[in-house]
Order: C-alpha cells, then sequence, then structure tokens
C-alpha cells in the first residue's frame, strides 16, 4: 500500500509527512529506548524527488543497481522505505552498529533520509 | 539528425519521457532523441552511459572506448599479489548494449570539436552530438623521471593502467628470488587512487611473507603523508614487521632517476638496486582532455561543480580522474558518483528543467591482507567553495580483527556491486 502511496505523492510530500510523524509519535516501536526521545530536529531543506533520486543513486555503488547485490553487501531491494528510513536513522545516531554505515547516514539530514529512502523503496515495483 | 534544433530536441525528450511513464516505449522512437557522446568506458564514461539511457531511453548514447573488454584498476592490486585472476577484474561491454541500449563503439577519439559539437574517430568516421562526455581517466608525465619512458615500463612497470601491466608487475615478483629488494616509486599528488600505491605495497607484502619471506619492499615517496597513513602503518607493523620501508619526501624519498640496465633508483639521498622495481608515475588528465583544451595549465580539467560541465568548452562534461572535482578523489568510486550527477544533469538540461541539487559520495577500501580491510568513506555536497566533504573518516584505529575481517568481506562485496552497476 505505501508503494502506491509513494508512487502516486511527489516525494517531497511524503518525506515531510514523515519526519513530522516522527518527530512527534514513532510509527513503529523503535529497537531501543533511546530512539523514542525526540531532540528537536535542525530546520530541515524540503528534498525534491531529483535531488532524492541524485542521493539515492550513490547507494547503489555498494549496494548493487537498484539496491540488488550480488555480493556481500547487504540488498536494499526488499526494503521498505520505512525499514530504510529506521536503519539509516539508527546508523546515524550510532544505534546500530556498522562498519562504513554510520560514517554515511551522518551526511544526510533526516527529511533527507526519508527522501532517499522512499526513492529506493519506489524503484522496487518498477 | 542534423536539421533537429535544440527545442525539438527537448520536445523530444519530453514526449520520451512520457510515452515510458506509459510504458509503450518503442525502440523506433528511440532513434529522435538527443544525441550524447561518451568518450572513454571506465567507470565514469561506462557509468553516465548506463545512467543516461536508464534515465530517459530516448537519449541517443554512443560510448567509445577504444578495448573491448576493460581491466578495472580497482582490484588489480590483487592480480599483481596472485591472489585474483586478471578474468575476475575484466569487465564486459555486453550488457551495456544489449540490456541498456549503449551503443558501444570500439574506437578511439582523435579529436573533439567543441564548436562543431562533433568527435573525430581513429577509423576517421565522425560523431555528431549535442553534449559529450569525456572520461579519459589519467595518462603519465612520462619525461618526469630521467631514464623512465613508455619503453622502460616493460622493465619497470607502472600497473597503474590495468591489463598488460598488471599481470607483468605479477609476473616480475613471481620470477623474483627471495631476499630481493622491491622498490615502488610512488607519485605526487594529484594521482588516480590516492590509497593505491600502500594497499599495493601491503598486498605485495602479503605475497612476499608467503612465497618470498627474506624480500623487503621500499616506497619511495615524494609526499610526506599519504591516504589512511596512520591505518596503513598500524597494520604493517601488525602484519608484516620489518618488511616495508616508506621513505617519505622530508627523507629523501623524491626519486630523481631510472635506470633499467643496473636497475637502480636513485633517490635525493640514496641509490636502491632493486630486483623488482614499480614507477608509479606523475600523472595528469587524459592526452585527449589536453589536447582538447579541456585542462588547465597543471593538466586537469575545471568542471562547474553541480554538472561537471567544462568550465573551459560549455556543452561538454569531463568526469572521473581528469576532473579537478575539489574534496573528492580520483577514485572509480567518486567517478561512479560524478557519472550519475552528470548523466541526470544532462538529462534536465535537455528537458529544460532546472538541474537537482548534486550529492557526492566516495568510498574507497583497501585490503592489507586477504582478511584484513580498511577504508575511507565520505559524503560531498556543493558549496560557495566547490564540492567539500561534509562527513565521512576513515575505520577506526582500535577495530577489532572482526571489524577488519568484515571490512575485506564487503572490500569484495563492493566491487561485484560497483562493476554490476557500471557494466551489468
Amino acid at each position: 500500500m505505501r508503494f502506491a502511496i509513494l508512487k502516486k505523492i511527489p516525494v517531497l510530500l511524503i518525506a515531510g509527512v514523515a519526519a513530522t510523524a516522527c518527530s512527534t509519535t514513532p510509527p513503529a516501536p523503535p529497537a531501543k529506548p533511546a530512539a523514542a526521545a525526540p531532540a528537536p530536529q535542525v530546520v530541515e531543506k524540503p528534498v525534491t524527488p531529483a535531488a532524492a533520486a541524485n542521493m539515492a543513486n550513490n547507494c547503489f555503488a555498494c549496494h548493487g543497481p537498484n539496491g540488488v547485490s550480488p555480493g556481500s553487501i547487504p540488498s536494499l531491494h526488499a526494503l521498505t522505505a520505512q525499514n530504510i528510513a529506521e536503519m539509516l536513522k539508527a546508523f546515524k545516531n550510532g544505534q546500530r552498529p556498522s562498519t562504513v554505515m554510520g560514517r554515511h547516514a551522518k551526511g544526510y539530514t533526516n527529511t533527507e533520509i526519508e527522501a532517499i529512502s522512499s526513492h529506493i523503496a519506489s524503484l522496487n515495483k518498477k | 539528425m542534423s536539421k533537429i534544433t535544440r527545442r525539438d530536441f527537448i520536445k523530444l525528450t519530453g514526449a520520451g519521457a512520457a510515452t515510458l511513464a506509459l510504458g509503450y516505449a518503442t525502440s523506433a522512437r528511440a532513434t529522435n532523441g538527443p544525441r550524447v557522446v561518451v568518450v572513454g568506458g571506465g567507470f565514469g564514461g561506462a557509468t553516465c552511459a548506463k545512467y543516461l539511457k536508464r534515465a530517459d531511453q530516448n537519449i541517443q548514447v554512443t560510448l567509445v572506448e577504444p578495448n573491448t573488454k576493460f581491466v578495472t584498476c580497482p582490484f588489480s592490486n590483487y592480480v599483481i599479489g596472485g591472489m585474483r585472476k586478471i578474468e575476475s577484474i575484466t569487465q564486459s561491454y555486453d550488457v551495456l548494449r544489449t540490456k541498456h541500449g549503449v551503443n558501444v563503439v570500439h574506437d578511439t577519439v582523435t579529436a573533439i570539436d567543441a564548436a562543431g559539437k562533433k568527435v573525430t574517430l581513429k577509423s576517421g568516421k565522425t560523431l555528431p552530438y549535442d553534449r559529450l562526455v569525456v572520461s579519459p581517466g589519467i595518462d603519465f608525465k612520462w619525461t618526469a623521471i630521467a631514464g623512465y619512458s613508455e619503453q622502460a615500463a616493460s622493465v619497470m612497470p607502472h600497473a597503474w593502467k590495468a591489463g598488460a601491466q598488471t599481470t607483468l608487475l605479477h609476473q616480475k615478483l613471481a620470477a623474483m628470488k627471495d631476499g630481493g629488494l622491491v622498490v615502488m616509486v610512488a607519485p605526487p599528488n594529484p594521482f588516480r587512487c590516492p590509497p593505491g600505491p600502500y594497499e599495493r605495497a601491503s598486498i605485495i607484502a602479503h605475497y612476499l611473507k608467503t612465497n618470498k619471506p627474506k624480500s623487503k619492499i621500499i616506497i619511495l615517496d615524494p609526499k610526506d603523508d599519504f591516504s589512511k597513513k596512520g591505518l596503513f602503518m598500524a597494520g604493517w607493523e601488525k602484519l608484516y614487521p620489518g618488511m616495508i620501508e616508506w621513505v617519505p619526501g622530508a627523507k629523501g624519498g623524491e626519486v630523481v632517476s631510472v635506470n633499467t640496465k643496473t636497475m637502480v633508483v636513485e633517490g635525493k639521498l640514496d641509490k636502491y638496486k632493486a630486483a623488482v622495481v614499480n614507477v608509479i608515475p606523475p600523472q595528469t588528465a587524459g592526452t585527449i582532455a589536453l589536447n582538447s583544451g579541456l585542462a588547465d595549465d597543471k593538466g586537469w580539467c575545471p568542471v562547474d561543480p553541480k554538472t561537471f560541465e567544462s568550465k573551459l568548452h560549455p556543452g561538454i562534461h569531463v568526469i572521473g580522474d581528469a576532473a579537478i572535482a575539489g574534496a573528492l578523489p580520483k577514485s572509480g568510486f567518486a567517478a561512479n558518483s560524478e557519472a550519475k550527477i552528470t548523466a541526470s544533469a544532462i538529462v534536465a538540461m535537455f528537458r529544460g528543467e532546472s538541474v537537482a541539487d548534486a550529492s557526492y559520495v566516495n568510498t574507497c577500501y583497501s585490503l592489507l591482507a586477504p582478511n584484513y580491510g580498511i577504508s575511507v568513506a565520505g559524503v560531498y555536497r556543493v558549496t560557495d567553495k566547490g564540492i567539500v566533504q561534509i562527513e565521512g573518516g576513515v575505520s577506526p584505529k582500535d577495530a577489532t580483527d572482526g571489524f577488519r575481517e568484515d571490512e575485506a568481506k564487503y572490500a569484495t562485496g563492493w566491487y561485484a556491486s560497483i562493476t554490476a552497476d557500471i557494466w551489468g
């Protein structure tokens, strides 16, 4: 269902809604309690769909074409936008240990993470 | 073709995009779109060709690359060290041709006519374009080190363009007697693959430790620092104690001359008699970029950080190692990232849309041994200072053996993924 909505509404809107929802009431219980305490967010610039695609395309160098990995790095194509966003945020705040993903995820605002995640998930059905 | 105006191209591309969205694009329509010629089928050029078609099948993309197979520089150090066969780092253009609709032409671009918007090929053919992407990689300053030359490279391989040179360096190491001295000559900045020479020293050390344990490696370096230096040095101490000596510029590391007959390498302070010499010469942008007026007086190509369009010749984009890309390193990963942003910008320009914000990424893994990997990773954005790194860094200094093992595993996964992203 989420995919159907994502395909019709610009990523910008979804990202905005998701970010707002996240800062007040998290949609799903997070893995660790610290994530439930929302930190004041910096003002985050909206992300256009084309800019989200530009950011997401960089992921495929390690995670394979459209997120389908042929090797030892995990694939992304079977994940929902919410899965991806939650993981990226957990990498970003250090809750989820990683080799390189923590270093990458810190380079994106939460709005950008939502937009990247929505874009990658939207590719699944194409 | 030549009668179609720019305005028509935009219309046609727009129509193509609409058709694709409805799902009944035909190959017949694909002959009407704007023309992009991509020069060079490496990490930058092949990515750009594929991502242009991925964004809009209607764009006519011609990729000009002399080699029918492409041997990657990434992972070529493992061929030198005997860990891999060269076939495993050799990529084919078949999928770009058959699945993605890229017109792959195996030829060499001999001239670029920026005003006339066409390129001339060695075969004598000319290819007109609406936008040109030049991804020529690097070439060497052959005369920078006395005694070194293209001919000398058959005795003292550079192996800094992968292929026959890679195999040659492996053969030289395989033929060396135990106890021999391997001298590596590292290049000055800027150069292709900043951690590459030091990964190479590590992998050669791994080969020697396993096969010829009395041998030694000396790296003569004009620089006093290098990528991931702390991690490399700590790894060498742990894995290959006493085997690798690094001589920085401050201690006479700059090489004055080499002699292929006596196998003597002369540094600023000392001379070294070597069994095997690997000279990685100083570099410039690929020759076609220099000959086409795309490079500055230092031999590299200034570009717009958001589109990689040349600052010297509008309508031509220069990507990959040849470009001056701010804080981005000259790596295959960066070339792949630049190529995607460039493809996205070109599509927007054809459609008369504004170019979306650029965002670049780089990750360079280096192996110090088959199960010991380290990395440098970064996220890059465009500011008024050009392309700057906003986040990232190197692997932790005190990582566990398991962490190093994971990074070695991910290095191999990265190679599988990026080559699929480009040639698959």
